[in-house]
């Protein structure tokens, strides 16, 4: 009897053993997921470089931990090129260096993918993401981050604040004295994502260049990052920056009285944060739930609503929402997809080219 | 047992192993990031990858970038002005406190010598804030006269405020000079009739030149390197430095361009490496005119009647321009959570920055960092400067010779490149890249790139103790090594004290260096500076600014309690 | 009251003058006068303050109190606060270092007090080059004084701080940096110098050979007040304290007990021995504590016991070149004295002259 019972317990358990493994995995998700939930374990940490800051993904990185028990998340977060560099210096040393890779300079991503640092998975979430942010199953896009217009709300009023880039052109022009000066933008030269945001302003104003040489003539101020341009901005030594992420000037108006913020409406950048698993990884299973995790439902919302970076996904709700957004801008709204047509400027004779063609059209509206 | 041989030779060096390790030690951790940076300007791509193709498209690449002339052509102007600045005022200002009866000499030493302590990027963030377009002090006066009639982001501007920054290095030169000139040459000059500016112009002037000279050559050198202070102004308005320009190639191709940077940072070493050598130079020549022979009379100041005043006023118009703009513009800032024009300073007073400051992992391990390397890594370095040291102590053999030139080397780099070059050091070489990631590295490209100045620290206390002292030691029975542990060593040990505490300040004070090296781990308060100026995180430079300047007012406060003499 | 027309005017007067460096009172009261053609001395040990007073003099340090005048014109004087600077005063001084400017010439250095003083550049050539050939430097002028000699450099400075011919020539220990071979020649040489071209000369020395062949008058500086003033004869046969006493020449001295005292001259005894002395201090009575003097060169060795005579065992004895000295020790007394020939060893008696014996 006692035989039987001590049997029939562990075949019992030996049941129940992948239900609970079962219970694990995410609904929807293939059964065979639970080999990688198990890996994952095993594996027992993912490495992530990124380049949202620590305090952003702080909730992302709790909850992950209360989904996975036992995964841990070494988070590194530091800047673009940072991200960049280290990941390409210690692939080359051979030593270890990061599984998930996210980063905001889209460009440079792809380029890390496209020279076969990726693993080419396909995420259970693909179905739910735009096709847009989906690269070859090799690349995605995490966050919907549309690029807005910031400006002084203690000393812009009224018809001094554009609404679209039709509208900077004429305010630049009517009220350059005003603006002379005053207004920031990034130096290209310097910043990776101003660049990128700047060639894809190219493409999508349709008289790019005359807007430049009307830029040009109220002599701009060029900052490395949006955040000094946000500074400045605040402080009134600047009036008005544009191709600024939402996100942050949302997050700096909260305690900010002086900030303004403007979404263009003749059309609006939306940028978004790219993560790849890499190739060599160490903890590839651990990469695959962090990368699955934070395109999953429960993670936008948390992108959404907490981490107030702006969620990808259409099912979810909250303001800062790519459904929320595409309610206030419809067809204005334009994504930047992941192409190869990125690397396009990463060619040095391009990108040279490009801006000495800029740098000119600047001098020439002086 | 007897003690070793000194006669005999270990490679041809002569002396013990120990030193034949430490002169090895010191060339290796010298020579090979250097030889690296040269090795990286010779190829056409980043040294990791492969196929290495050697060629000179680096420098073809920098040579007809407009960027590089106008980058060069800023430091030249930039730098003359700063000699031209610093030289006459330094000068003024040590003949003043040394020589006269200028009013309040005897408490403003310490005070002259704090932008020698305080990191250039926490002065040029100061001024911006306290001077800049909507600075503080700018909207007062242009609430007063209508108009703010300086910019600091002008050329102009920088090279002034580079000047003025410059004047505590000429200062410590001249001063010394000044007080090692005996005092009877100069009254020699009065009884034979000469008013008190004569004896200045016509003696005190002249024997001190060599010095003035040498501070001349050493801020224009200086004004090569100048990076932090050109990073901040000079963005505005696009104004680039050769140090800047190295940064800004950080991005400029989109992806990391190593073998540009390594280009431009052989231009300006076949610049500032020359300019070391004339330094060294000069500093032997100054050595002529010390005239301390006799009877160290009392030293009457010189009475300066009616020009008290006037001096005075020059003294406390450049703290205030230097000094006080400057810190108090940070101190403000770290306290209020907006500024500029139309905010009412009295209603946004906060803590929320040094909150948000210790809120931060990453800030919080920068600043525990800074303090680590400063103190145990300071204390670390010197016993590293006091082996070098040690191993050339009156020993004039050629390995001495060698390692004098050696330590000169690192001077000549920019701390930016340094720590670059360390960085590929830490990535390539196997056994060392678990330290990558660790305080190690930037204790280590540190180390390196201070070798000259605090072993000259060092071994000015070690030619303090009389060689009789040591020579009595090794008539009785003692080698070399011996004698240094058991008489040298412990007489200078309030010189090594005072040696730790200077590098401490100096390590706190560092920025460019640990830029590179900045990663997870790897934070320190300066290289943070540089990193959150970057993205824009002002409140936290502002927070993080106040910390540095108080970690090195506690040196201070403790250097000057103790008696350190600040000179070197 | 002034001395302009006698013979002898009073160059530089020095009335009650007090200096102290912060708290400590270096000066306390000191008066002097030199006259025309004088050479003094300011003789004392080291913290007697006679550096200071040739200072003070010459303006470079400060006085509390007190007042000076040269040629009868004030320089300082405390009660008026008036102080003239020392670029105003005139005065020649040289320095012990010398000073000599390192980065110019022999010729410019001895120049420059004439430029300042505004004087054509021909005379000034012809007035330096005077000066140089007077001390033996015509051929030096466009060196510099880092190669010259020592003996050269003290030159330049005697002729930098005379060329315009100033009142008073200050010195700060001028043999002090010299070889003791030379001091000899090179003291002649300076007072030669001095009685050639009629200077004043006040000289700070603190050897008091140097001091009595050098000048006319010594004043003995003790502690920062004067403690005795006169001719080096004066000086040094008559003593008026103990202090002075000893200061100059070479001296023994006893230590004991007054046992008699009878007007001027007084009996010190001591163990196993007494002496009869002549009394140089007073208030003195039977059993209080005495101090007796006496000149080296004035012990004389003596064939057998008598009056005043103390018998000693010989110690050793020293040769001296021109004669010897020798060394007598017993108990408490220790007596050096001269002789012409070298003594046998043993007991020897010495004679203690009862006049120059002095008791304090």
């Amino acid at each position: 009897m006692k035989k039987f019972l001590v049997m029939s317990g562990s075949a019992l358990a030996l049941a129940i053993a992948p239900a609970l493994a079962l219970a694990q995995v995410p609904a929807g998700y293939p059964a065979s997921y639970a080999d990688t939930v198990a890996g994952a374990k095993k594996e027992g940490k993912v490495v992530v470089y990124s380049t949202t800051d620590t305090a952003s993904a702080n909730p992302l990185i709790n909850d992950f931990k209360q989904l996975y028990p036992g995964i841990a998340v070494e988070y590194n977060d530091m800047n673009s090129t940072e991200v960049y560099n280290r990941f390409i210096s210690e692939k080359a040393a051979g030593g270890a260096s990061a599984d998930a890779v996210w980063s905001s300079a889209m460009d440079l991503q792809i380029k890390l993918a496209n020279e076969g640092g990726a693993m080419e998975y396909a995420s259970p979430e693909v179905p739910q993401l735009p096709q847009w942010a989906v690269w070859k199953n090799q690349a995605y896009g995490t966050t919907y981050e549309p690029l807005a217009i910031v400006y002084n709300k203690r000393l812009l009023t009224g018809d001094e604040i554009p609404q679209s880039h039709a509208d900077m052109m004429r305010v630049f022009k009517e009220k350059s004295d005003k603006l002379r000066g005053k207004v920031t933008t990034y130096d290209i030269e310097k910043s990776g994502v101003g660049f990128m945001l700047i060639t894809q302003d190219s493409k999508f104003m349709p008289n790019f260049w005359d807007f430049v040489k009307v830029l040009g003539a109220v002599q701009p101020r060029v900052q490395s990052s949006a955040g000094t341009m946000m500074e400045r901005i605040s402080s009134g030594e600047n009036l008005l920056g544009f191709n600024i992420f939402n996100s942050y000037a949302q997050l700096r108006a909260k305690k900010d009285p002086s900030i303004g913020i403007v979404l263009p409406k003749d059309y609006a950048l939306v940028m978004s944060r790219v993560m790849f698993i890499s190739k060599t990884a160490k903890n590839p299973n651990a990469a695959k739930l962090w990368l699955d995790y934070i395109l999953s439902k429960r993670a936008q919302s948390i992108i959404a609503n907490q981490a107030e970076l702006g969620s990808i996904r259409n099912d979810v709700q909250g303001d800062m929402t790519a459904a929320a957004y595409q309610k206030q801008l419809g067809a204005a709204l334009k994504p930047i997809p992941l192409s190869t047509d990125l690397l396009v400027f990463l060619e040095p004779a391009k990108r040279l080219d490009f801006i000495k063609q800029w740098q000119a059209a600047m001098k020439a509206g002086k | 047992m007897a003690g070793r041989d000194e006669g005999r030779e270990v490679n041809g060096v002569r002396g013990s192993p120990l030193r034949v390790a430490v002169i090895a030690l010191t060339a290796l951790a010298v020579l090979l990031p250097l030889g690296l940076i040269f090795y990286q300007s010779a190829l056409n791509a980043p040294f990791f990858v492969r196929p290495r193709v050697p060629g000179v498209e680096a420098f073809e690449f920098i040579f007809t970038d407009s960027d590089f002339w106008d980058s060069l052509k800023n430091s030249l102007i930039i730098a003359a002005a700063m000699a031209l600045i610093a030289v006459p005022l330094g000068g003024i200002l040590a003949f003043l406190v040394v020589r006269t009866d200028l009013p309040g000499r005897g408490w403003i030493e310490p005070l002259l010598l704090i932008p020698v302590f305080v990191s250039p990027m926490v002065l040029a963030f100061g001024y911006v804030v306290a001077a800049g377009p909507v600075g503080f002090y700018s909207v007062a006066v242009k609430n007063l006269i209508g108009l703010v009639p300086w910019n600091v982001y002008s050329l102009t501007g920088i090279a002034i405020i580079a000047g003025l920054t410059h004047v505590p290095h000429v200062y410590l030169y001249s001063s010394s000079a000044l007080k090692s000139l005996g005092s009877d040459v100069e009254e020699a000059a009065r009884m034979a009739g000469s008013s008190p500016f004569q004896v200045a112009k016509d003696v005190s002037l002249p024997m001190v030149m060599p010095s003035l000279l040498f501070s001349g050559v050493l801020v224009f050198f200086l004004g090569f390197e100048l990076f932090g202070l050109p990073l901040v102004l000079g963005d505005p308005e696009g104004y680039l430095v050769l140090a800047t320009y190295l940064f800004k190639l950080t991005n400029k191709l989109g992806t990391p361009s190593y073998h540009l940077m390594a280009a431009v940072a052989v231009c300006i070493v076949a610049v500032t490496f020359p300019l070391v050598m004339l330094q060294r130079y000069l500093l032997r020549n100054a050595a002529k005119y010390v005239t301390v022979k006799g009877k160290a009379g009392r030293q009457r100041p010189l009475p300066l009647g009616n020009w008290r005043w006037i001096a005075a006023a020059i003294l406390f118009l450049w703290l205030f321009l230097t000094v006080f703009v400057p810190l108090s513009g940070i101190a403000l800032r770290a306290f209020v959570s907006n500024w500029g024009e139309g905010v009412n300073l009295f209603e946004v007073f906060t803590l929320d920055h040094f909150k948000e400051v210790f809120n931060q992992p990453t800030l919080v391990r920068g600043i525990w960092n800074t303090v680590l390397v400063g103190v145990v890594g300071g204390g670390l370095a010197v016993v590293c400067y006091a082996a070098i040291a040690l191993a050339t102590h009156r020993r004039p053999d050629g390995w001495s010779r060698f390692i004098d030139y050696l330590v000169l080397v690192p001077r000549a780099v920019p701390g930016l490149l340094a720590g670059l070059a360390f960085l590929w050091v830490f990535l390539f070489f196997p056994p060392l890249s678990p330290l990558r990631s660790t305080i190690f590295s930037v204790w280590l490209a540190y180390t390196v790139v201070w070798v000259a100045y605090g072993t000259r620290l060092v071994s000015a206390s070690l030619l303090q103790v009389g060689s009789e002292l040591e020579e009595a030691g090794r008539s009785a029975g003692a080698t070399r090594a011996r004698v240094s542990r058991d008489v040298t060593l412990p007489l200078i040990r309030y010189g090594l004290l005072a040696s730790w505490l200077l590098v401490f300040m100096i390590f706190e004070r560092e920025y460019s260096t640990g830029v590179y090296l900045l990663g997870p781990g790897t934070e320190v308060i300066g290289s943070l500076l540089v990193s959150l100026w970057g993205t824009g995180g002002a409140d936290m430079v502002a927070a993080l600014s106040l910390i540095n300047v108080v970690l090195v007012a506690l040196g201070l406060a403790v250097a000057l309690r103790f008696g350190v003499n600040l000179h070197d | 009251m002034t001395d302009k027309t006698s013979p002898n005017p009073t160059k530089l007067a020095v009335e009650g003058l007090h200096l102290s460096y912060g708290d400590n009172a270096i000066l306390k009261g000191v008066s002097m006068a030199l006259r025309q053609g004088e050479v003094v001395s300011l003789l004392g040990p080291s913290g007697s303050g006679k550096t200071t007073l040739l200072r003070a003099v010459a303006g470079l340090e400060a006085p509390r109190q007190g007042s000076i005048r040269i040629e009868d014109k004030p320089v300082f004087d405390g009660a008026q606060g008036l102080e003239v600077p020392a670029e105003r005063r005139n005065l020649g001084l040289v320095f012990q270092s010398y000073a000599l400017w390192p980065h110019r010439t022999v010729f410019d250095n001895v120049a420059y007090g004439l430029r300042l003083r505004k004087v054509s550049a021909a005379e000034i050539k012809s007035r330096v080059d005077t000066a140089l050939s007077n001390l033996g430097l015509g051929h030096l002028g466009a060196r510099f004084p880092h190669q010259l000699s020592g003996g050269q450099q003290q030159r330049v400075a005697i002729a930098r701080a005379l060329v315009y011919n100033p009142p008073v020539i200050l010195m700060d220990e001028p043999l002090s940096n010299l070889d003791a071979k030379l001091r000899e020649e090179a003291r002649a040489w300076l007072r030669e110098l001095i009685l050639t071209m009629r200077l004043s000369a006040l000289v700070v020395t603190h050897d008091q050979s140097e001091a009595m062949a050098m000048s006319d008058r010594i004043l003995l500086l003790n502690n920062g007040v004067i403690e005795q003033e006169g001719t080096p004869e004066a000086m040094y046969g008559h003593p008026r304290t103990l202090f002075a006493a000893e200061f100059m020449g070479s001296n023994n001295r006893i230590d004991g007990k007054f046992t008699q005292v009878r007007g001027d001259s007084a009996q010190v005894a001591g163990d196993g021995w007494n002496l009869w002395g002549s009394l140089r201090s007073e208030g003195k009575a039977p059993g209080a504590d005495a101090t007796a003097m006496i000149r080296l060169e004035r012990v004389q060795l003596a064939a057998g016991p008598g009056e005043n005579r103390v018998q000693l065992p010989l110690v050793t004895s020293m040769y001296l070149g021109d004669k010897w000295e020798h060394l007598f020790h017993h108990g408490t007394l220790r007596l050096r004295a001269y002789g012409r020939e070298p003594l046998p060893v043993g007991s020897h008696w010495l004679q203690l002259p009862q006049q120059d014996l002095w008791i304090f």
